[in-house]
């Protein structure tokens, strides 16, 4: 009992996490229909940002993903207007496969300035623990849950009560008729990806002390947050919670009564269940998809 | 075509046929005249990659359908053979017939979890899978040897044979991909395929199987890839997990097809020969620790650098070049259209169960009930509304009134929240797109969806009535369609345009021969989106002659046009919508004159100009 209830609070804190690494490809793919396949690699940049001010200046992680926001938010930006809006206007299925390329240069790159060798950020509570009883939690985890959750609730709250947030929403549902009230969609896609990117800080941020990385993790992070945002169902940021706590459980009963090895393939199993038994993702409900045409 | 352009057309042909030859002679000799091992070895992995390159092409280039994750299957390949080497003692070039067996199922299990989806889910499963499979290839150690690696046998033959029986069973398997892909490209199955690249829905709506042809085109070139696989693993002797499975492998395929020139025959095999002497060149000349990291630095800035600023890649650029070149601004003429004669000939057409369902005396088009919910929002809520074969219906109301969603209901585009849908006698309302136009429906658009990859007379044979596989491996347009087509074409004045583009055609001309395609499916009954709007008073008349000539066959029409005019003439009958429900029913002058459509409809002036059209109609 004990084991499934540490399984379960485990599930919980990491599929926090794993929402939280989501939310930019949660933002591009929902909302401009753009699979960001570079996700991973920007989670594992931030990451190794974070780690760098906690190595170098001893910058706690969860401070210096405050800093963070603002390179990786700039690099978004880039990567927008200069290519993918770009590739966009010419041919849309091409995008995916230039977020592609991105992913491999920027895993290229990362090689070069930070050298292939695992690294982590351990600040002083990574290893700490409150215990309940027999249950133990992790601070660490405990403290990137509750960065999750303010994220997303401040991401939420940015959707619901500003104009750009209602912008957003609008060109999602309805890029034309957003465009016919003065949303202009490459005005709306800069805004995306710099927010989608910058919130990614967090997401790296949270991944440089929780977990060992490499520059080749990248591809096992943009399973895992395409999974995510597969689960959850496009472009919401509550769904993608969802199933990031989903998954996270997944993961924690696989590991605990199957194996950890299989843990990491649940990520991509989850993928094509999903999209063999209900591809409009879990929660979500189904979407007017002929308005467009 | 002009004169001029036909000469520099064949003389390129005939320039192309010679470069490949002679560069198929060179390849079939070089091992013969040179014992050089490292232009073999290089050659040898060349033709790998334009065999998965080509493979690619037929899902990713003919059919838009972009897969990130093919070196799964030279994965797969490459373990299949290996383990039946190792373990079973079965020589590899068995073995790897096997493998490709074992790719062709996985790609149809592949294609099932895709059924559903469209567009970019389709890259992400191949991705997800290739991922998928790597971890469970280390897993599984006990079969593959996991991170330790999988060793097969040492080939057994004479030294002095080299590389041979590699390089000539890979340049042997490389001239059969290249002629199944150009089989395809000439079959209707190629038909199909870029139909769906052009536009999947209206394939779907023309009763296309497109999940049978995505499956065919994605096993077909995963199979290559995997019977290449396990010829590869023969030659390299030692699998890994992470090296067989190796995401950069699938980027170096997708790179050659998109550098060469996706959708072309040729050009993938050109980028293969393009892409891997460069790779081994980086990997002769680059070492170091920061070896791997450069290559991967330069091969992904080679893939943005072509998606960025090659997006065709280089044939179809070249071809573009030379045709801007050569060929003189005149423009081609077109021969004037034929004068439009309402009692042409009917089309038999494209065979199948075709008009069984016209015998009897009940509706064509029965609908109770129908209801659709967009979250709150009821856009069809509880229509009931029949068709009877041999007329015309008309459905009018207000925009956003419910019209279109009732069609996409109708055709099976989009499922109904509730209620019930009789085609031709049978329930429908649970079936696909693809089954109700087997059932006997057709439908035009508001505004008109052609296959521009297409002549218009391929446009207008692609439709099929039922799925026959052996149908998919003859030509594009049999000897027997193509005189049925142009006498269609010819019926609606058109049969000039019959090898043009549906491109270089006008708004009016696209309507037209949208009707061709549904004249061609021979249909029970007909969805008619707003066939009258926008277009000349002439033509017109000559939609209007078509549907009269539908209904004298037999053909229920329903018809949503805004002109009621148009509609008084031709209409046995029409329905009123608004906020998705009918609120009227009758003759033109019927419900013109009921109040609730005048309401509707918003005012009386609406009303009162619509009674003295009504009345001005002949």
């Amino acid at each position: 009992m004990t084991e499934l209830i540490q399984a379960l609070i485990f599930g919980v804190l990491t599929g926090s996490v794993y929402a939280l690494m989501a939310t930019g490809l949660t933002l591009t793919f929902g909302v401009m229909k753009i699979v960001n396949l570079a996700q991973g690699a920007f989670l594992i940049l931030a990451a190794y940002l974070c780690y760098t001010l906690w190595a170098h200046l001893g910058i706690d992680p969860l401070v210096g993903s405050l800093f963070v926001t603002v390179p990786l938010g700039a690099l978004g930006v880039l990567v927008y207007r200069l290519i993918i809006e770009r590739v966009q206007r010419v041919d849309h299925g091409l995008t995916i496969v230039v977020t592609f390329a991105i992913a491999l240069v920027a895993e290229a790159i990362i090689t070069l300035v930070w050298g292939p060798n695992p690294v982590a950020a351990t600040p002083a509570y990574f290893n700490q623990a409150f215990h309940l009883g027999s249950v133990s939690v992790p601070a660490a985890q405990l403290y990137a849950c509750l960065l999750a959750v303010a994220i997303t609730v401040l991401l939420q709250a940015g959707l619901r009560r500003t104009w750009l947030g209602h912008a957003i929403t609008a060109a999602a549902e309805n890029p034309d008729g957003a465009r016919l009230v003065g949303v202009e969609p490459k005005k709306i896609g800069t805004w995306i990806f710099a927010i989608a990117t910058a919130t990614t800080a967090f997401g790296g941020a949270a991944l440089s002390f929780l977990y060992q990385f490499t520059p080749d993790s990248q591809d096992i992070w943009i399973g895992l947050t395409l999974s995510v945002v597969i689960v959850g169902g496009l472009g919401s940021v509550t769904g993608a919670f969802a199933a990031g706590v989903l998954l996270g459980l997944a993961e924690s009963v696989t590991s605990t009564y199957v194996s950890v090895r299989w843990a990491e393939a649940v990520p991509t199993i989850m993928i094509l269940l999903v999209l063999l038994i209900r591809p409009q993702g879990l929660f979500t409900l189904a979407a007017r998809q002929d308005a467009a045409a | 075509m002009s004169p001029v352009r036909t000469a520099v057309t064949s003389h390129a042909t005939a320039v192309r046929r010679a470069v490949i030859a002679v560069a198929a002679v060179a390849l079939a000799v070089f091992p013969l005249v040179s014992n050089d091992l490292y232009y073999q070895a290089m050659l040898i992995l060349t033709f790998l990659l334009a065999i998965g390159a080509t493979g690619w092409n037929i899902m990713g280039g003919y059919a838009g359908y972009i897969s990130l994750g093919n070196s799964v299957f030279i994965g797969l390949g490459a373990y299949t053979t290996g383990i039946l080497a190792a373990r079973q003692n079965i020589s590899p070039f068995l073995g790897c017939l096997a493998g490709g067996l074992v790719c062709a199922i996985a790609a149809g299990l592949l294609s099932l979890v895709t059924r559903r989806t469209r567009g970019m889910y389709f890259t992400i499963v191949t991705f997800a899978a290739l991922q998928l499979l790597a971890i469970v290839a280390t897993i599984w150690s006990g079969l593959t040897g996991g991170s330790q690696g999988l060793a097969l046998p040492l080939p057994a033959w004479s030294l002095s044979y080299q590389d041979w029986p590699f390089y000539y069973s890979l340049f042997g398997l490389l001239v059969l991909s290249v002629a199944v892909s150009a089989g395809v490209r000439r079959s209707k199955l190629g038909l199909g395929l870029f139909a769906i690249k052009d536009d999947e829905g209206k394939a779907t709506g023309l009763g296309l199987a497109v999940s049978v042809y995505k499956l065919i085109a994605f096993m077909l070139g995963g199979t290559f890839l995997g019977v290449a696989g396990g010829i590869y693993a023969y030659y390299v002797t030692f699998l890994n997990v992470s090296a067989v499975f190796d995401i950069v492998t699938s980027m170096l395929i997708v790179l050659a097809a998109l550098l060469g020139g996706r959708g072309t025959l040729w050009g993938p095999v050109l980028g293969a020969f393009i892409i891997e002497p460069l790779a081994n060149l980086t990997s002769t000349s680059l070492g170091g620790a920061d070896a791997g990291a450069i290559r991967l630095l330069l091969f992904g800035g080679l893939l943005g650098g072509v998606v960025l600023f090659l997006p065709r890649g280089v044939l179809p650029t070249w071809h573009a070049w030379r045709r801007k070149n050569h060929d003189h601004p005149e423009r081609t003429v077109v021969p004037p259209a034929a004068d439009v004669s309402p009692g042409a000939p009917a089309a038999e057409g494209a065979g199948g169960t075709s008009r069984g369902s016209r015998s009897q005396d009940g509706a064509v088009l029965t609908v109770r009930g129908l209801t659709k919910a967009f979250g709150g929002v009821r856009a069809v809520d509880g229509v009931d509304l029949e068709v009877a074969p041999a007329s015309v219906t008309g459905l009018m109301g207000p925009n956003g009134s419910g019209k279109t969603t009732l069609f996409n209901l109708v055709d099976g585009t989009v499922r109904a929240s509730g209620g019930r849908i009789t085609l031709a006698g049978r329930r429908v309302e649970r079936s696909g797109s693809t089954a109700r136009s087997h059932g006997g429906l057709a439908r035009t658009y508001q505004l008109p969806r052609l296959f521009p990859s297409l002549t218009v007379l391929e446009n207008v044979v692609l439709a099929e009535r039922r799925l026959s596989l052996s149908r998919l491996f003859l030509p594009r347009v049999t000897a027997a369609e193509r005189p049925r087509a142009l006498a269609v074409l010819t019926g609606l004045g058109l049969s000039g345009y019959a090898d043009a583009s549906p491109a270089m055609l006008s708004y009016g001309q696209r309507k037209l021969i949208e009707l061709a395609q549904v004249l061609w499916l021979d249909p029970a009954l007909v969805l008619l989106d707003e066939p009258a709007a926008g277009i000349s008073p002439a033509l017109s008349q000559r939609v209007a002659g078509i549907i009269r000539r539908l209904r004298a066959d037999g053909t229920g029409v329903l018809l949503v046009e805004h002109d009621v005019a148009f509609l008084a003439s031709l209409c046995d009958r029409v329905y009123v919508m608004a906020d998705g429900r009918i609120i009227a029913c009758g003759t033109v002058p019927e419900v013109s004159a009921d109040p609730a459509v005048v309401d509707a409809y918003l005012g009386d002036q609406v009303a009162l100009a619509a009674a003295s059209r009504v009345e001005s109609a002949p």
